[in-house]
């Protein structure tokens, strides 16, 4: 199952579905930087509220998206990690450390805004 | 197989029953040993029981435990069943389950274990001085027949301790089950700021039990900020340092800031030796400063509107 | 060695690796674990089965449940007849960051566990079992 991939100007917003496999986890990486390069996206939302587990292979993937949007000029937020997946991800020593964190779409688009502006246009 | 139950036989099996026998080198001898003075115990069963009671009642500490007729009664009968029973021949896992029954009875009126001691230790004397008199001609004979009276009674003081021990691990579990879930306070103090104080020792388990709540309470309340008072902690060794950095990285993920406030100048040096990345973690002296560093990151300001003198206007 | 009632997932691809984690956790729905222990217990699942994926390509994940006393737990067996390793301790060096580790992540499914054991044979294959068991 891919995941979607939504505009909001110059936002994306991807949400992860939980059954996600491995393949699917890179293609998403994939089209997102499609994405980015193609609307000129100054802002990438990554939501993993769907997530019931985040192991080493999707922290990797994960810190693979927002290190390639990144570099492509746009700002990462990983949104949505739940409690108990927060939880056993730092039991397993597993950091997004680099990566913006939010709590929900809510917040990762407020936050997107302050450091970018309303519409997506730098400030 | 284990069951799960409450039976008073929780642990004791049949392979457990021949160990314990095999160890206090109960056989066969022993049980016709004992078959045989079953006839001269009924004899003197009440008078011995009696003795027994008298003995009890004498001394004020164990007085006070069968103060209530009804409750003496009752302890008596079983007292005399169980008197008879150590020489009925059987002793089969109905046997024990009968003897942790007792031992039940006995712990639950909270009978120190040291009285229960000293009662067997009356009730093996005042058989022996009755076995010497009835084998007067055969003491070998007594003398052997007491050795299997003790053994029986030694397999029966192994099991009324279990229950003993049983009861007491059974009263810690529910205990440690109730502080489990006594509720880690996490306030929320403003809009979008979390407050927990925390008081105390803190082991392991709760630990993370708190941490899971502060985790909960972040995503039920929105939070983006979280201030951890640990004005109340004394001191906090590697096991609690490492759940802390735990706690502010996994708030970290959910998108919250994790101040910790009231860090001793003791607890401050314990996390330098510890080694703790201190770049990953927000720290202030005292509550005050938590608060108002967390309402600067959220993006409020606070007045003061009067001035103290006017409260009792 | 495998018990009559126990619960076999074969592991050759990371679909697997998502069907093991979602079967032990129906498994443990009647146990005593907090959903916090279940999600630990999901991702160790998930770690070992990725590693099975990886570096054997194929194998199988065991899930039992045992007694001791009056508690339950979960015991998790990993297996495969893959390479082996061959630096046990390296594969287990705790620090606390799989990209300095074989990115095995074993260290870090040890600390999710309550317990964990490693064996492994060059040339043979490797097992892992580990055990949670209810508070």
């Amino acid at each position: 199952m891919r995941a979607s991939i939504l505009k909001q100007s110059k936002f994306l917003i991807a949400s992860v579905q939980g059954s996600m496999t491995d393949a699917d986890l890179v293609q998403l990486r994939e089209d997102l930087g499609a994405g980015v390069r193609r609307h000129r996206s100054t802002g990438v939302i990554v939501d993993v509220a769907m997530l019931d587990v985040m192991d080493s292979f999707a922290v990797r993937t994960l810190r693979g998206i927002a290190q390639m949007v990144k570099l492509l000029g746009a700002e990462c937020i990983v949104v949505g990690i739940q409690p108990d997946v927060a939880f056993s991800m730092v039991q397993l020593g597993l950091t997004l450390e680099g990566t913006t964190t939010a709590l929900d779409l809510e917040d990762g688009l407020s936050t997107l805004r302050e450091r970018i502006g309303a519409e997506g246009n730098p400030l | 197989m284990n069951p799960r139950g409450s039976s008073p036989s929780g642990e004791i099996s049949e392979q457990e029953l021949v160990r314990r026998k095999d160890f206090l080198e109960f056989g066969d001898a022993d049980v016709s040993n004992l078959a045989e003075i079953n006839e001269l115990a009924q004899r003197y069963a009440d008078a011995v029981i009696e003795d027994f009671y008298k003995h009890l009642l004498s001394f004020e500490e164990t007085r006070s435990y069968f103060h209530d007729p009804h409750v003496l009664q009752r302890v008596k009968n079983a007292q005399q069943e169980y008197f008879l029973r150590l020489t009925q021949g059987k002793y089969d896992l109905a046997y024990v389950e009968d003897r942790l029954s007792i031992g039940a009875i006995h712990e639950r009126i909270d009978l120190p274990m040291k009285s229960y001691l000293g009662m067997y230790n009356f009730y093996l004397r005042a058989v022996s001085n009755r076995l010497s008199e009835a084998y007067q001609d055969q003491p070998e004979r007594g003398r052997v027949t007491f050795l299997s009276l003790m053994k029986l009674t030694f397999l029966d003081i192994g099991l009324a301790i279990d229950t003993y021990i049983n009861s007491r691990e059974r009263t810690i579990r529910e205990q440690q089950e109730a502080i489990q879930e006594l509720p880690t306070p996490v306030l929320p103090f403003r809009e979008g700021m979390l407050l927990v104080p925390i008081i105390g020792l803190i082991d392991t388990q709760r630990a993370r039990l708190l941490t899971e709540q502060l985790l909960g309470a972040v995503r039920d309340n929105r939070a983006k900020v979280v201030v951890m008072d640990i004005t109340g902690v004394q001191a906090i060794d590697s096991r609690v340092a490492n759940h802390m950095v735990q706690t502010v990285e996994a708030a970290r993920l959910m998108g919250a800031i994790v101040i910790v406030a009231g860090v001793s100048p003791e607890i401050a040096q314990t996390m330098v030796t510890l080694g703790i990345d201190l770049g990953r973690m927000t720290t202030v002296g005292d509550l005050q400063s938590g608060i108002e560093r967390a309402e600067e990151i959220l993006g409020y300001t606070v007045t003061r509107t009067r001035s103290k003198t006017s409260a009792g206007q | 060695m495998t018990d009559a009632g126990d619960l076999v997932i074969p592991i050759k691809a990371d679909v697997d690796v998502v069907t093991a984690r979602q079967r032990a956790r129906v498994l443990v729905s009647g146990l005593r674990f907090s959903t916090s222990e279940q999600t630990l217990i999901a991702t160790a699942i998930s770690e070992v089965a990725r590693n099975i994926v990886t570096f054997a390509g194929s194998g199988e994940i065991v899930l039992r449940i045992v007694q001791r006393g009056p508690r339950q737990g979960l015991l998790v067996i990993a297996r495969d007849q893959g390479p082996g390793i061959a630096d046990i301790a390296r594969a287990m060096e705790d620090g606390y960051s799989t990209s300095r580790s074989l990115g095995l992540g074993l260290p870090g499914s040890k600390r999710l566990m309550d317990e964990f054991e490693l064996a492994s044979e060059l040339g043979k294959g490797t097992e892992v079992t580990m055990t949670k068991w209810e508070r």
